[in-house]
This record gives structure tokens, sequence and C-alpha cells, in this order.
């Protein structure tokens, strides 16, 4: 058997060419919205002979975008980066970990997870320099150096996950041509939102598209609605006790919110395919109503991913823009709540090289990079806005600068069995008709039920 | 592309080669230790019994460690998982199997696990066979079973993403996607939300697994259909017995035992039950089935082993009966022979 | 054989009968069929069994502007064509709009008067033309709505995006290296386990029977962390890496062996007794009767084994990505079709297109050895159970 395997090996060996060195996007030194004197201070790091596995969530178009950015750590440092994706990669970090052989760095979105995992002792903790330097140098930095850290197996708090790519969440996506056909304006508090919504139905329109479809996540869009609202009409220490259930799921605050949901999302007369249909429209064919003729809907409720999901050729600011999704006027001292989400880097398994790369991702290089591509907003102060692909990312990582309160997606913030989980299934019961005490019991119950 | 070819090549030759070699050497070297065509008699007779003893688990040998490895192993370990913690480190006692038994979702899949259980089995047997019999006699047979058995080759993604076609739901008065709405309001009914209707979901569920797995019982019932020596079937029809009559009085018994297998061969699929609860609707709209269940608590968000591992134990255990069914059957051949 | 029911009435309804069945078991496939053969919008717009015609379908575009006006008679004027390459021979214009409220406001043919004095005409043929009293000063004169008879239009770009994907022949390679091993493994091994617990004497066999049928029922996704667990120690403690084809072959044999030896054991046991009993009066050794008697006969058994095994093992995603490395190396191909797909899922036209590119070898494979079991090889000689 051992004979075997080393022939293999060898084979191996002889047959998988070695990795041709990967062609840059942007020529080092060229462009000047590119900080190219982080390339140089990399090039100091030498990591010849290294090999970085990442595993993350990024496929499809998002893999090109961040292969380019891998491509600069690869030629300035020599080490051999492999990153590697796939459908259920939550899971199969939970897989990898426990039986201990993940890769150096997992990217995961949930900070949750990074919880669990921390807890089991299967993370290794980043150092406090690197906190330091992220409480520093981010906007909102501390938020973000508590969004990664949590617990480890003997109770003692450190720093696990590193923040890089954010979305927002607090966007209403709307057709500017369409509603300067019917002559409706983009409303700036929530009440206009509310009579707006009842004006295009009296107008004989659909004013929402909502889709909690998903597959294995089915509900989840609803949660950010929840989320959003939840900030809307809650003060901030209200929402992170939501989060961690210092302030129970049943609680009126949370059954307000989920109320609020309900007036939009179970209103036959608003969503486009009616209360029924909600549940069960895929997420990212909903959006499509917004471009049919005559429109099925007037606006969408999504993070700034959404775009991706338009038919092809749909211009940004043109056929399709987006405003904030309102506050209460009646709640000003709430002021300008933003819901956001990002991908948190983890180190599974301990190298030099993932430290170096940790670090890489402190140059504002490694964000102006993904910002060029498109997709990317980053709370990073230092990084060139001028990098952004377009208006639109300009605009959003704007709506995120200026927020007065910014808060993580509280179902990511939950335990998974909750937030991936209870919170989801119980979105779709609420939809299909439960009542928001009986939804948030059962979800409460559920919480309840963990250890 | 070419050496990556070869490698394959030479790598299957290796797996594959390495096995040959194995019963071909084992059975050589066993013939050699001990001849059978010894010199004299007594030594022989002494050898056979030997080789007789030994040649089983010969041919056992590799079977068993396998199934040791990776199959007992993994039981094992789930078991003394199932009375510890979502860690695995603390010991909790029955604790799991107490939450388990006074969780509502647990309940709601065992239920379900009823009901798949009730249903699939049954409808693709008979399906399978009343397809196999048909066929059977048709010029055009074989193509008609593969299109029936085509399914069977379709990844569960392939086939979610089929159903999501059958099953798609719009908005009353908007132009429907999913042929089953567009049949429905065709002739004037309202769209429905096929897979989020409760209760009758599941059976929406299960006409997907029916569809996947009644080209396996129509292949495997048509082969042992096949088998039926052809002079009963005549001696039979001589007798003037119509063609229901043969149907039932002979056909069905002599393949009685292919039907068993079929049968106890779908039960068990069903008992496992997940990709298609997990692409369609991932437990939600009250579909959860017991292995859902497990993986949920497993694998999503961290994972709770011990839970996970419970739910793995109930799944294994209600396939007891079966168990000892065959033993049954196993010892009966046994006296038999 | 049923030479005697060849009444024709019956004949008729029972070709009905399977025809019906046949109808619809392969309805669903047929669906997904045309639409991977559809634009990747369209698949999510209209129903599949509309493609197959032509439909009235409403449609938007976007005027020329201000680059492509001319002025004439004190008007500034746009003109061109809402059609563009093959809709343009085919295509018919019914009615248009400007509003998306109501997008068919107005005929073919006709003009429209619009704000500020303009207007549009809009032809059946797709050709336009816009007249404002003022020079334009955006690059599009506004949106116009239309409804145009589009003929069936179907593309290959889905199977192109799949089959030219980077790395894709090098993925069916792996597949292949993955798949005929994990399949001719298992059916060796259970072959050799099935005739010894059928026709040996050994102890036990009631027990070791029984115990291979209870195993046909652990959930498959239960032994993933500990056997992962056990690679990586005996990786570590040989010196090799884990993720190797030898380990993922050893999966779906041990994943594969309790159906395969349950299934070639009764099928084994129920070969004539008289058969075996004489060859062993000849003197033939086990090993013997087993390679010259019994694997002859069971082929039909093991060609059905083999395909079942091998459209597992192909279409299997979990067992790959869990045991095997995800470099170009090792990828196997239901996993680089994954890797296609967004990070947040949902190219139905990828995924349809890459459903049957996967479903070819198994059908190659059915349709090569499907004779076996369908000829029957052995009528007469095998009653099966």
């Amino acid at each position: 058997m051992k004979k075997h395997l080393l022939l293999c090996a060898a084979l191996a060996a002889l047959f998988v060419a070695s990795p041709a060195l990967a062609e840059m996007k942007y020529k080092p030194g060229e462009d000047s919205k590119f900080t190219w004197a982080n390339l140089d201070e990399l090039k100091k790091t030498d990591l010849k002979g290294e090999t970085l596995t990442i595993f993350g969530p990024w496929r499809g178009d998002d893999e090109k975008h961040v292969q380019v950015v891998l491509d600069y750590f690869r030629e300035a440092t020599g080490a051999d980066v492999k990153y590697s994706s796939s459908e259920n990669y939550e899971q199969q970090v939970v897989i990898d970990t426990s039986a201990g052989s993940p890769a150096n760095i997992s990217v995961l979105p949930q900070p949750g997870l990074i919880a669990d995992l921390a807890a089991k002792g299967l993370l290794s903790p980043l150092t406090d320099t690197d906190a330091k330097w992220m409480a520093e140098n981010y906007g909102a930095g501390q938020s973000w150096v508590d969004i990664g850290s949590s617990k480890d197996k003997d109770g003692t708090k450190k720093f696990f996950g590193f923040s890089y790519k954010t979305d927002v969440k607090s966007l209403v996506w709307y057709s500017p041509e369409n509603f300067k056909d019917a002559g409706y304006a983009v409303p700036t508090t929530m009440e206009d939102l509310i009579s707006l919504s009842d004006k295009i139905v009296k107008d004989g329109g659909k004013p929402w598209c909502i889709g909690l479809g998903s597959g294995g996540a089915t509900g989840w869009p609803a949660t950010d609605w929840v989320e959003d609202i939840m900030l809307r009409t809650q003060k901030p220490e209200v929402y992170d006790g939501w989060v961690s259930n210092t302030v129970k799921f049943n609680d009126p605050a949370v059954i307000g919110a989920l109320d609020i949901f309900g007036s939009f999302a179970k209103n036959e007369a608003y969503v486009d395919g009616g209360a029924a249909g909600v549940a069960s429209i895929d997420f990212r064919d909903s959006p499509k109503g917004l471009f049919s003729t005559p429109p099925k809907c007037y606006m969408h409720h999504q993070a700034s991913f959404i775009p991706s999901f338009f038919p092809e050729g749909t211009a940004m600011g043109k056929d399709v823009d987006f405003f904030y999704f309102p506050t209460f006027a009646s709640k000003p001292e709430l002021g300008k709540p933003v819901l956001g989400a990002g991908t948190l880097f983890t180190i599974t398994k301990d190298s030099k090289a993932a430290r170096a790369f940790i670090d890489f991702l402190k140059l504002p290089l490694a964000h102006e990079l993904w910002m060029a591509d498109g997709g990317f907003l980053t709370p990073l102060k230092s990084a060139n806005p001028a990098a952004y692909a377009n208006d639109a990312a300009r605009k959003q990582g704007d709506i995120m600068a200026t927020a007065s309160t910014f808060r993580f997606d509280g179902s990511d913030l939950m335990p998974g069995k909750i937030g991936a989980g209870a919170f989801w299934t119980g979105m779709v019961d609420f939809v299909g008709g439960k009542s928001a005490q009986d939804t948030a019991d059962v979800i409460q119950k559920a919480w309840d039920g963990l250890k | 592309m070419t050496a990556q070819i070869i490698y394959a090549f030479v790598t299957v030759l290796l797996g594959v080669g390495g096995c040959f070699g194995y019963f071909y050497g084992s059975n050589w070297l066993l013939d050699r230790t001990f001849p059978a065509n010894a010199n004299n008699d007594a030594s022989a007779v002494r050898n056979l019994r030997i080789q007789g003893n030994i040649r089983p688990w010969l041919f056992l040998g590799p079977a068993l460690l396998l199934l040791s490895v990776y199959l007992i192993f993994p039981v094992i370990q789930t078991f003394w998982l199932s009375f510890h913690d979502r860690a695995g480190d603390q010991f909790v006692g029955l604790a799991n199997y107490k939450w388990a038994f006074s969780d509502d979702q647990f309940r709601l899949s065992i239920f379900n696990n009823i009901l798949w259980l009730a249903v699939v089995p049954a409808l693709c047997t008979l399906m399978g066979l009343i397809i196999a019999v048909l066929t059977d006699r048709l010029w055009w047979g074989n193509l008609a079973k593969s299109l029936i058995f085509m399914p069977l080759a379709i990844s569960f993604v392939g086939a979610s993403v089929i159903w999501k076609f059958v099953y798609d739901y719009r908005g009353e008065g908007q132009q429907q996607i999913g042929i089953l709405n567009a049949i429905v309001t065709y002739f004037g009914g309202d769209p429905q939300v096929w897979i989020a209707l409760p209760f009758w979901n599941n059976f929406f569920l299960m006409v997907i697994l029916v569809w996947i797995q009644t080209g396996f019982a129509t292949v495997i019932l048509a082969a042992a259909l096949r088998g039926i020596p052809e002079d009963t079937l005549e001696a039979a029809t001589i007798d003037g017995a119509g063609p229901f009559k043969i149907f039932f009085r002979i056909m069905v018994p002599q393949i009685y035992g292919t039907i068993l297998v079929v049968w106890t061969t779908i039960t068990v699929l069903v008992l496992k039950i997940f990709d298609i609860v997990l692409t369609m609707t991932n437990s939600q709209w009250n579909t959860s089935v017991l292995a859902n269940l497990m993986f949920d608590w497993m694998f999503r968000g961290g994972g709770d082993f011990g839970r996970g591992a419970a739910i793995a134990i109930v799944i294994m255990v209600a396939v007891l009966p079966i168990m000892i069914w065959n033993i049954r059957q196993a010892n009966a051949e046994q006296k038999g022979h | 054989m049923f030479k005697s029911f060849s009444l024709e009435p019956s004949r008729i309804a029972l070709n009905l009968a399977v025809l019906f069945i046949v109808a619809l078991w392969t309805f669903p496939t047929a669906g997904l069929l045309l639409s991977s053969l559809r634009d990747k919008n369209d698949i999510a717009a209209s129903g599949w069994w509309t493609a197959l015609a032509s439909a009235d379908v409403s449609k938007k575009g976007r005027l020329k502007g201000m680059a492509d006006q001319v002025q004439k008679d004190g008007k500034y004027t746009v003109s061109g064509n809402l059609l563009e390459g093959a809709e343009a021979v085919s295509g018919k214009i019914s009615a248009f709009g400007t509003k998306v409220q109501n997008p068919t406001a107005n005929a073919a043919g006709a003009t429209a008067t619009l704000e500020n004095g303009q207007t549009l005409q809009v032809n059946a043929d797709g050709s336009y033309l816009f007249t404002a009293p003022a020079a334009l000063t955006e690059d599009s004169a506004g949106r116009v709505f239309y409804v145009a008879s589009q003929p069936p239009r179907f593309t290959s770009e889905n199977y192109q995006t799949v089959l030219f994907s980077e790395g894709i022949g090098r993925s069916f390679i792996n597949s292949l290296t993955v798949t005929i091993p994990a399949t001719i493994i298992p059916i060796l091994i259970a072959a050799f386990a099935a005739y010894a617990l059928a026709w040996m004497k050994l102890p036990f066999r009631g027990l070791i029977i029984a115990i291979i049928v209870g195993l046909l029922v652990v959930p498959l996704q239960m032994s993933l962390i500990p056997l992962l667990k056990l690679y990586n120690a005996a990786g570590t403690f040989m010196g090799v890496p884990s993720k190797t084809y030898l380990g993922v072959w050893l999966a779906h044999t041990g994943f594969g062996l309790p159906f395969a030896i349950y299934l070639l054991r009764s099928y084994i046991a129920g070969l004539p007794k008289d058969l075996i009993e004489s060859a062993q009066i000849d003197g033939a050794n086990d090993f013997k009767i087993f390679r010259r008697v019994v694997l002859p006969l069971c082929f039909p058994a093991l060609a059905s084994f083999a395909i079942f095994q091998f459209l597992w093992v192909w279409n299997d995603l979990l067992v790959a990505i869990v045991f095997l490395g995800s470099g170009p190396d090792q990828l196997v191909l239901t996993g680089k079709l994954n890797a296609l797909l967004g990070s947040r899922g949902g190219n139905w036209e990828i995924l349809t297109a890459s459903a049957f590119v996967t479903i070819i070898v198994p059908l190659t494979v059915f349709f090569s050895l499907q004779r076996y079991f369908v000829r029957g090889l052995l009528a007469g000689s095998v009653k099966g159970g």
C-alpha cells in the first residue's frame, strides 16, 4: 500500500506542472489609484516554497476577483497560494476543522460560526497587534474588532476573525425611470416609504418584490428585513441584546419589528406573488420583477451584492439605482443606523504564510485591488476611494462611512442553530401565516433548547 | 493533458490490479501451502479441511476489513458521541436522547420518515413491476426501460433543478414557469405553492424519489422476470391461464425474492433520504426528515455532535426490524442448503 | 414469450399505456433539456414549454440619443431599429409605448405624441423615428416598450460556458480516475464475499449477513469526521498526504459494499444448487467454482450493481470534496461544475447544462451494459432471489 502511495505521489509530482506565474491584472506602478508602494513592502516577506491554502465562500465571478488579489501576494512573496471553495463550504469547514485537516485560512461570513469553532479550540487567535491595528485603521474600528472576537476553549475572549470585504444591507433597489414615469419620489423617511407603497397600490401596481427562497438557506432575506427594522425601532443596545439573547426573541421589541415586517411581506396588496409567493420565490429571481414590463414591483430590499442577479446589461444608475432604507421620522434619536455583513478571515491551521497573509490584508493595496473589480466595500480608512469601480460602490461606501450606528447582520452573529436555522424557518412560517408572537415563541424555544 | 491521462490510467491499473492480485495471490498461496493433491490421502483430506476453513475468510476478508473501517468504526464512534456533549468532551448520559424525544422537530421528522417509508418503497416497487411486465412484451421495451431508467443517472442537484421547473410558483395572473401550475391555471385553477403546502408537500417531494428510483426497480425486476423459465409460462398459457392469473400466480411468486430485495433496498434508501429534502426545501415547511435533522445538528453553525449522533443512532435502530427479517431469511436458506 | 397475447386491441392498449408512462417519466427531463438550450434570462422568465413556439413578449429598449441626432427642418430626429440580429428578420412588433405603466399604448406604425412636443413612431419591423423640437442633451432619447413576436430561440452558450471552462477536461479525467476503480473494486470484493456468504460453510454466517444488512442504513454523513480523522492520522504516520485517490476509492468501496454484498448474495444464493454441487463433485475448489461457474452466471447482477455504483460515485460530490483535495489534479467533475456556480448559486443556465454534461457518461455506461441484464443471458437457469 505504502509503495503504491509513494508511486502515486511520485507520478503526481511528475505530471502536475508547477503553476505558471500568474499574470497580474493591473500592472504595478501604472494606475495611481492603487497604493503601489505596498507591493515593494510586501516583497520583503519571503515565502518561497511555502504553501498557503485558503478556503472561502467565493465562487464564479467572485472567485476571479479574489484570485486577482491573491496574484499580487503570490508574486510579491513567492508563496504558493491555493484557493478553493464549494457549495456547502460552511459544513465542510466544520468537517475539516473537526477532523484536523483544515486549510491554513478559512474565510467565514458568520461570526456565530467563528464563535462555535473558537469555543471548540479549532481556531488560532490573531495577535493583539492585529486587533489594535483594526481598531485604529477601520472606520468604527472597535466594532469590527468586537465582531471578530469571541471566547476560546478556556473562556478568554480573543481576536479570531479579520474582517475583509463587507456588504451594506440597508438598501432599497428601484428603477429611477419607472419612478419618474409614475411620478414617484425617493422616500427619505419610513413614513414616506409606507405612504409611497400605499400610493403604488392605489395606482394599481405592487410596491415590493420579496423572495425568501434560497435552496438550503430559504428564509434568510427576511432576517435582513427584521434586523433593519429592529435598528430603526430600537436602540442599538436592544439589538445587541437580541443578538445575544439577553433580550428574548419573544420580547415585545422583537415582536414589534416582526409585525412591521409582516405589514410589508404579509400584505397581499404590497408584494408581488402575494404572501404565499414571498416564501417560495427565489431571492435571486425576485429582483427581476423590477425590470419586467409592466413592472411586477417597484422596490426591492436587498444587500449590495444583488446587482449580480439583475438581468444582463442592466446599467447601474440608469436602469436601476438604490436608496438607503429610511428611518422613522418619529424616532430621530436612533440616528442613521446601517446594517452590514462581511467575511472574516480566520486562521484554522497556523503557519508563517498565514500570518503574513493577514498582514497583507492590512495593506490598502489588498483592498483597492478588489475595490477596482467591484462588489467590494471596505471600512479601511486608508484605502483610496478612487479605486472603487463605480459611483454606486462609492455611494454605498459612503452610506457605511456616514452611519451613526453600524451593526453586523444579526442572524450571522446568533448561534448557527438559530441564525442559520430556527430564525430562517421561523420567517418562512411567519410569512406563511403564523402570528409574530407564535413565531417568536418557537424561535425562543429553540434558543432555550441550545446548551 | 496526456500526462494526466497516463497518470490516471496507471493509477486505475494499480488500484484494480492490486485488488485482482489479492484474490489470485491469496488463493494461490492457500492451494500451495495446503495442497489438495498431496501425496497421501490422509494429508489431502486434512489439507482440504484446512482449505475449507480458511478460504471463506480469504473471500470475506477484504469486505469485512473495509466494512469495519468505513462503517462499523464510525458507528461505534457515533454511539459513543451520542452520550457526550456538543464537542464530544463531556459525558452527558442519555441527555441527547431525552432531548430528541421531547423535540418537536424530531417528532415531526419521525412522522415524515414514516410517511416516506409507507409510500415510496411500495409505489416504486409496484410501478417497477408494472413497467417491467408491460415492457417485457414490447418490441421497444428496452428503449422504454432506458428512458424510465434515465432519472437515476441524473445527479440530485440536476434532479432538483428539474423539479424546480415542475413545482415553481408565480403569483396569480402572471405567466407560470412551473409546468404543474401552468396546467392548473390552464384549467382555471389557482396556482399553488406546491412545496409549501403543509403535509401534502411531503408527497410532492416523494414523487421525485419515486421518479428516480422506479428505474432501479424496473431494471432489477425485469432481469428477474427474464429469468422465469419459459416453459413454466408456456405451460400456464396452454392450461388457459389469463394474463392476470399468470402475473399473480406465476410471475410474482417466482420473483418474490427479487421483489423483496428491491423493496428492502428502497426502504433503506428512504430511511436515509437526505439530498432531495436538502435541495428542495431544506426541511422548511415541515418537511424535515431524520437524516436532514442529523446533518443540521452535526454541521450547521458549528455543530452539536452529541445530538447529531443521537439522531443517527435512532435512524440505525429503526432498521432493526429489517435486520431481523433478513437474519430469518438467511437462516432459512442455510437450512435449505 | 407471450406470443399468444397478440390480440390487436390489447396490443394497442399496452403500447399506449407504456407510452403514457414513458412520457410521464421523460417529461421533466425534457424540460431540463429545453431549459439548458435557452438564454439564461429566458429560463426564469417563461415556461420551458413556451420556448418551442413563437410568443409575444414584452420587451424594452432604449432609443439612440444626442450622438445620433439629425437636425432637419428645425426639428431634431433620431432613427434606428429596435430589433437586432436574427430578430430583425423574423421579429414583428405589434404595439409600443414609452411609459412602463402602459407599455402597449400605441399600435405599431402609429405616431405617439410624447411630452414637450416630442413624437415617436415605431413600425412593425422595428424601425423607429423620434422627433423633438429641441436638441437632445442626453445619450438616450428615452425608453421604449414594445411587444414583439419572438421566434423560438435557442443557444449553445450555456454548454459552451460549461464545456470550455478552464480545467474541465482534467476534472473529467479525475472523475474517471475516481469512478472506475471505485466501481470495479467493490464489485470484486463484494462478489467474493457474497459467494462466501451464500455457499460456503462458515460460522456466524447469519450474524454477518444481518450486520451487513444493518450497515446498509448507516447515514454516510455521520462517518465523514471519524474517517477523515483516521485518514489524517494514517497520513501523518506514513508520511503521505491524507487526501489521495486510494483513500477515496476505499471510501466509496466501503460505503458501497453493504448494498453490493446484499444484492449479489441474494442473487448468488438463488443459483441452482446442483450446478455448484456437481462442480464440487468434479473436485473443483471454491475459488475455481467461483471463477468458472458463479462469476459468469451472475454477470447480470454484477452489471446491475456496476451501474448503480458507477452512478453513485460519478454523481457524488460530498465524498469527493471531503476525501480529495481541491487542486486541479484532484478536483472531480461535480466539484468543478459546482465551482462554476456563483457564490450565491442560482445559475440555472449552468445547472441545466451541466446536468446534461454529467449525464452523458453514465448513460453511455448504461446503454453499453444494459444488454447484459435485459437480454436474459440466463433465461431458464436463474430464478432470482
